[in-house]
């Protein structure tokens, strides 16, 4: 193998720091190109995706009505999750009406994970939106031609199709996204020295902590070439995240934006990263739908402004955040996002708003549920009690199961400040609510 | 800046129970891609069908060619994890879309099917499915199933025709003998990592005489 691993030597040119020089358009810029990009993606999802043109044309607007962003944010209708859930199963459109069939561009069909239903289809062509984004992440954490980069990852998204780190000169080291591969994935660290890691979830950090606690393998060792890892599918808590520091890796949360492609956070650490040439995001009330200014929070809505294969325009993404258009230290001039949950996950308790990534902390330092696994039962979005279903790994108890209910009943209750009901049970038996990678965070039983 | 020997990516085989590296260029995968094309090719799917493909991510040798000539049909690919975990999807996709075929299906994707309640039975009824060893035997009994073997050899994959008759090896990419008992493998064209006189430790052996499916490739059945 020797033989390969000598291109980053001869690699010795300096790169810029971006990718693509839009990352850094003047906000100027990147409204005119929006404008225009929104005009042309609300003529092409009229055309070609039928659950848009039904919503239109129920809304009574055409998209000769759109001329302008302000006109798009007047009048383009909204879609949801739902209404393409409801137009699949009610005509039998595995795409739910989203799906522009192109001719001679769909390649293949991916799919998203699922955790919460039938995996919702994603045509792809030749080069997707996410694969455009990610590319330059890539390059802004650091990876360069002649470079490796570990790829684990599901078969579903892509299958064996990705180019992008190719056509880069990048190498994907590739991996199943198993806790069985990470003694693999040590190995192939120590051989390649890649510089990149993605995607790294919660059950893989801890099969590392696992195999690094049994095998005595230093992990600085492992990760001495290391520029960073996405850590991507759930909310990475503090617990983890000093964990892979202590090994020399620094995380970097990603995101989906709203399904039109990914968001990762820099180093500056505010906020997830959203390409606005592929991606003219809103934030609304998610109950008035009226507009909310920057800085507040709303549901992310979506529009692509690329995707010819699924042309979500107006797309509730379900997420609350809040934007931030000011320029980022990184260099980098396109809106941020904080991501502080999922409307659909949060629980009122007696007024108090609470979200799972809130109560991640309050697990997962504890050592017998260090795991985080956790579901919020929320039987209603206003509840008179917060209900938690808490596994624990049995190997990992001090004292008794009692003990250490009292003892997360005490944390959980005093940081928020509600009504609580703890349920303990083995993390096994969540972890079968798979999918592999992370389980449903709230759970109406 | 010199990346042509660089590879593109990384991915694995495994012989007599031991995972090794294998590089690869996507221009073999596309190379490859010709010859599992004429073998899909033999089943007359109409363009536009669904074929999914059930393999992990470091299957790439072996499963990149094959999803390459499903492009090359004009067939659409979607794609599972080889994990019992992975049965909601199977199942899911294989009814959305009505797919014409499946490729990789093995005793764990079997097992968790039977996990979450379905009937592997009824859900392959009338597709073609490509089966790994330890599947081959239990999907051939199912009514209704147009079951074919696929197997990996090292960073091959030997895939089945319609006629059935022993799986394809591509001819013009691989040397394959059958000395000793079991299959080995040296590449032919140029590859980033040149195999030679590989012992996949398959135990089977090499068919030279032409399939009746037309093609002349070497096949090789299993003993």
């Amino acid at each position: 193998m020797a033989n390969l691993l000598h291109a980053r030597d001869i690699n010795s040119q300096s790169y810029p720091d971006f990718l693509d020089p839009i990352e850094t358009a003047s906000r100027g810029y990147l409204d005119a190109l929006q404008e225009g990009a929104l005009v042309s993606t609300s003529a092409h999802g009229y055309r070609y995706a039928p659950l848009i043109r039904e919503l239109w044309d129920g809304s009574g607007i055409k998209p000769s009505d759109i001329r302008s962003k302000a006109d798009f944010q007047e009048k383009a209708p909204f879609l949801d999750k739902d209404m393409i859930r409801a137009y699949r199963d009610g005509r039998g459109d595995p795409s739910g009406g989203m799906s522009a069939a192109v001719p001679g561009e769909t390649v293949y069909i991916g799919t998203t994970s699922g955790t919460t239903g039938d995996p919702t289809p994603v045509p792809c062509g030749r080069r997707s939106p996410s694969e455009e984004s990610f590319a330059r992440d890539q390059w802004y954490f650091g990876a360069r031609p002649g470079d490796y980069m570990a790829w684990i990852m599901f078969t579903f998204r892509t299958g064996h199709r990705r180019r992008i780190m190719g056509e880069m000169g990048i190498a994907e080291l590739l991996f199943s996204m198993s806790p069985a591969e990470m003694p693999r994935l040590c190995e192939a660290s120590r051989i390649y020295r890649p510089t990149f890691m993605s995607i790294m979830p919660n059950p893989l950090i801890l099969a590392l902590e696992q195999h690094f606690e049994r095998s005595g393998e230093d992990p600085v060792d492992v990760f001495k070439s290391y520029k960073g890892a996405l850590f991507g599918g759930e909310p990475l808590g503090e617990r983890l995240r000093n964990l892979t520091k202590s090994w020399g890796l620094e995380l970097f949360e990603n995101t989906a934006l709203g399904d039109v492609c990914g968001a990762s956070e820099c180093r500056m650490r505010n906020g997830f990263h959203a390409y606005e040439d592929l991606a003219f995001i809103e934030c609304i009330d998610p109950v008035t739908l009226e507009q909310v200014p920057d800085g507040q929070i709303g549901e992310l809505v979506v529009t692509t402004l690329v995707d010819r294969l699924t042309p979500l325009v107006r797309y509730r993404s379900g997420d609350l955040v809040t934007i931030d258009r000011s320029p980022c230290g990184c260099g980098r001039t396109h809106a941020r996002f904080k991501l502080l949950g999922r409307a659909s996950d949060q629980v009122l308790v007696k007024g108090r708003s609470i979200l799972p990534r809130e109560v991640l902390g309050h697990v997962e330092c504890h050592s017998e549920t260090r795991a985080g696994l956790f579901q919020i039962i929320r039987t209603d979005r206003e509840m008179d009690e917060l209900a938690l279903r808490i596994g624990y790994d049995l190997t990992r108890l001090k004292t008794d199961v009692a003990e250490l209910h009292a003892r997360l009943h005490d944390r959980i209750s005093t940081a928020f400040d509600v009504p609580l009901r703890v349920e303990l049970v083995d993390e096994q038996e969540l972890l079968k609510l798979g999918p592999p990678h992370k389980i449903p965070r709230v759970t109406k039983q | 800046m010199n990346t042509t020997t660089h590879p593109d990516a990384v991915g694995r085989y495994v012989v007599h129970g031991q995972s090794h590296f294998f590089a690869i260029k996507r221009s073999e995968i596309e190379r490859c891609g010709l010859a599992a094309a004429r073998v899909i090719a033999t089943f007359e799917l109409l363009p536009g069908r669904f074929v999914l493909t059930i393999s992990l991510m470091p299957e790439i040798a072996q499963f990149g060619p094959f999803e390459s000539g499903v492009q090359l049909l004009g067939l659409l690919g979607t794609n599972a994890d080889l994990s019992p975990y992975e049965a909601t999807r199977v199942e899911a996709l294989v009814r959305l879309f009505d797919v014409a075929a499946i490729c990789g299906i093995d005793k764990s994707v079997l097992d968790g099917l039977a996990m979450i309640g379905k009937n592997a039975a009824e859900i392959f009824k009338g597709r073609i499915v490509w089966a790994r060893p330890d599947a081959y035997a239990l999907v051939a009994a199912m009514p209704g199933v147009i079951a074919r073997r696929c197997v990996e050899l090292g960073p091959v994959l030997g895939l089945e025709c319609a006629a059935g008759e022993g799986m394809h090896i591509d001819g013009r990419e691989w040397d394959i003998s059958d000395a000793g008992g079991t299959i080995r493998l040296s590449s032919r064209a140029y590859r980033i990592q040149p195999v030679t006189d590989l012992d996949t430790g398959v135990k089977g052996h090499v068919v030279g005489l032409p399939c009746s499916c037309g093609n002349r490739d070497p096949l090789v059945v299993l003993d």
